[in-house]
């Protein structure tokens, strides 16, 4: 798998190329859409969720008697973020490149990892913002470095499902309605609005849905290391990667097993 | 495999459902369940062909026979549902050519993005980068976004990479049909070059006359099956008889409507009822010769009786030019007056013809050359060859001579 990577690597890199520049081409404020949507996003859940429900965030890693609704739900913003839209890009990639795929015999994961690449971009661009709002906040750790590979294991975690609905989806065109369905309520059912310990105090069966998620463990994680300046107990990471691959692998051996001959169904 | 065959088809077979049948959404899926497998076809069956490596390999056969479903066999866009496909070597298809261009990208972006689809690596793009620009004639508008790009610019460049990308095997289909003359014949032009390279290439066309030129062997499809395969002079002979005697089985078919001749321009007072083409001696031809006296033969029913009239008789090459124009006024042969059912031929002395295919166009005038009696379009098409088997640049031969000084 990775040498099939390896040996791709330009193509991959020319698509992402073209999806990057023709991403916001036509549009003035170009890049900084991607920012503007998801901080309008903030703003609006950091009103209505801290003023109006009045949910309490953690307390600060650098100072326990401080909290910060925004910036801890930014943290699980940007996790969530980063595996749907990996999720939902990846899912239609097949179908916007199907002019080609029917035409050109290559491989066909390589357009959907080129629009991934730029996927990342946008959000290495929402982390600066992370970062900027945590150092503005003065709550800096250490720990902040066991972030890099807790995103590493969520983006393979995303591109991994995204890659097998992608097939499917191309097949059958009302998977990435349904996904979207799905991937509204997972938002609900993470504790990105809300800390874990909210839901304890609820229902049961809620707190088993919440807990057997795993966009729960990793924005979980996250909040740990990038809000409360803790490590996770130590197998909490390698178990995170270890998933993330584990999917990341499925996700291509079944794409390459059932995509060739995806040019006769697009 | 012997590394003597660049493609090698073993009992290929492909099968498609049906449109119609098509699970196109979960619901369907779930509601009627699995398909059921009588609206299956097969697109080709039991194709057994070996491409040799350097050769020029044309496939030909009426449309829907399989020819381009092969074509994307061997590529592998497709799976064979039965049988193996072997190629040797990089297989660089000029299918749907410009099909990966993204319109917001200029021309080199989109040469960029497309040789790596193609499989070119960086470096091999960036040195081929300039002559693929030079082919294209696009130089001035190359770092422009191709959605400003005509249709035939578009063609061009997307034909200018994928020539460039050196293949082992280029397949061609219908693609040669795109672009003025002048880039048409540069296209040809680069054909032959890839050719004496050594390289193989498969050719899909309906210009008979062209594959007959370009190709070595030549295999014939009807109806997802091979027919025969041969050399491209008698693969295309026989392919042309079978289309020949379907076409004359239509045509007596319609035999009437065309005698109803309402359809056609001209007073009506004489109608062409039947045109073929003779040898020297007035037998009937199926094909001509360079070089070899033959005759074209109209049979006219005058509805009234008509002095002197001026039968004309105008070729057509397939790529569209009219070559020459026969009349008897010209020749200052005069019909005098004619009635009833007549024969009229016209005798074009040692062939000047050069391969390739004609269509003959009749028309009729009156003595006076200014009012048109009748004019039956496509009248006859027929196939010139060549005795020696090569194919001349243009339409005729002239008389000429060489001199060393």
């Amino acid at each position: 798998m990775i040498g099939e990577l390896y040996r791709q690597r330009a193509l991959i890199w020319a698509f992402a190329n073209r999806d990057f520049s023709t991403r916001y081409r036509a549009s003035v404020l170009g890049w900084a859409w991607s920012l503007l949507q998801p901080l309008a996003t903030l703003l609006v859940y950091a009103a209505v969720f801290s003023l109006v429900f009045r949910i309490q965030a953690p307390p600060l890693g650098s100072d326990p008697d401080r909290t910060s609704f925004a910036a801890f739900l930014f943290t699980g913003m940007v996790t969530f973020n980063l595996f749907s839209g990996l999720l939902m890009l990846s899912m239609t990639q097949l179908k916007s490149n199907g002019e080609l795929l029917r035409k050109v015999h290559f491989p066909a994961w390589t357009p959907i990892l080129g629009a991934s690449v730029v996927q990342l971009v946008q959000v290495a661009l929402e982390l600066v913002v992370l970062v900027a709002m945590f150092l503005w906040l003065g709550n800096i750790g250490i720990s902040w470095l066991l972030a890099i590979p807790i995103l590493l294991a969520t983006a393979m975690f995303g591109q991994g499902v995204g890659l097998m609905l992608s097939v499917v989806n191309a097949r059958y065109g009302d998977v990435q309605y349904i996904v979207q369905v799905i991937l509204q309520a997972l938002y609900f059912l993470t504790p990105i609005l809300y800390p874990l310990s909210l839901v304890e105090g609820t229902a049961d069966w809620l707190a088993t849905i919440v807990k057997a998620n795993p966009l729960t463990w990793f924005v979980e994680a996250m909040h740990q290391v990038m809000y409360s300046l803790t490590s996770p107990q130590w197998w909490v990471i390698p178990g995170l990667l270890a998933f993330g691959l584990a999917v990341f692998w499925a996700g291509f051996t079944i794409f390459n097993r059932s995509s060739e001959d995806i040019g006769e169904f697009l | 495999m012997t590394n003597d065959f660049a493609v090698e088809l073993d009992n290929v077979g492909k099968r498609f459902l049906r449109h119609a049948d098509r699970r196109s959404t979960l619901k369907e899926r779930i509601v009627r369940g699995r398909a059921r497998n009588t609206q299956d076809f097969w697109a080709v069956r039991n194709v057994n062909v070996e491409i040799p490596k350097g050769s020029v390999y044309g496939l030909i056969g009426h449309n829907g026979s399989g020819k381009s479903t092969l074509l994307k066999l061997i590529t592998g866009i497709y799976r064979p549902t039965e049988g193996s496909i072997t190629t040797d070597g990089r297989v660089a298809a000029l299918i749907e050519l410009g099909a990966g261009f993204h319109p917001d990208m200029t021309g080199r972006e989109n040469i960029r993005l497309n040789g790596s689809i193609l499989g070119l690596s960086k470096v091999e793009i960036e040195s081929a980068m300039e002559t693929i620009i030079d082919f294209s004639g696009l130089r001035e508008f190359i770092d422009d976004p191709v959605k400003h790009y005509s249709s035939g610019m578009y063609v061009r460049l997307g034909f200018s990479v994928a020539v460039h990308m050196k293949p082992d095997v280029l397949l061609v289909d219908e693609v040669l049909a795109v672009g003025d003359e002048e880039f048409q014949r540069k296209c040809f032009d680069h054909l032959y070059t890839l050719r004496r390279e050594g390289r193989t290439i498969v050719v899909v066309s309906h210009g008979l006359g062209q594959l007959e030129g370009l190709c070595d062997e030549v295999a014939w499809l009807d109806h997802g099956t091979v027919q025969e395969i041969g050399p491209a002079t008698e693969v295309i002979g026989s392919y042309l008889q079978r289309v020949n005697t379907e076409e004359a089985k239509a045509n007596a078919e319609v035999a009437s409507d065309r005698d109803d001749t309402t359809m056609r321009a001209g007073s009506g007072a004489i109608r062409s009822m039947e045109a073929r083409l003779l040898d020297g001696q007035g037998d009937p031809l199926n094909h001509s010769e360079t070089g070899a006296t033959f005759g074209i033969e109209v049979t006219v029913r005058c509805h009234e009786e008509v002095l002197g009239p001026n039968v004309r008789f105008a070729f057509q090459h397939e790529t569209g030019p009219l070559v020459t124009m026969m009349s008897n006024h010209r020749q200052g042969v005069d019909f005098g007056h004619i009635e009833g059912e007549r024969t009229i031929a016209a005798f074009l002395t040692d062939n000047p013809l050069l391969p390739g295919r004609y269509r003959v166009h009749i028309d009729i005038f009156d003595h006076t050359g200014s009012v048109l009696i009748d004019n039956w379009d496509d009248a006859l098409e027929f196939t010139v060859r060549s005795p020696r088997g090569e194919i001349g640049q243009g339409f005729v031969e002239l008389p000429y001579t060489y001199e060393i000084k």
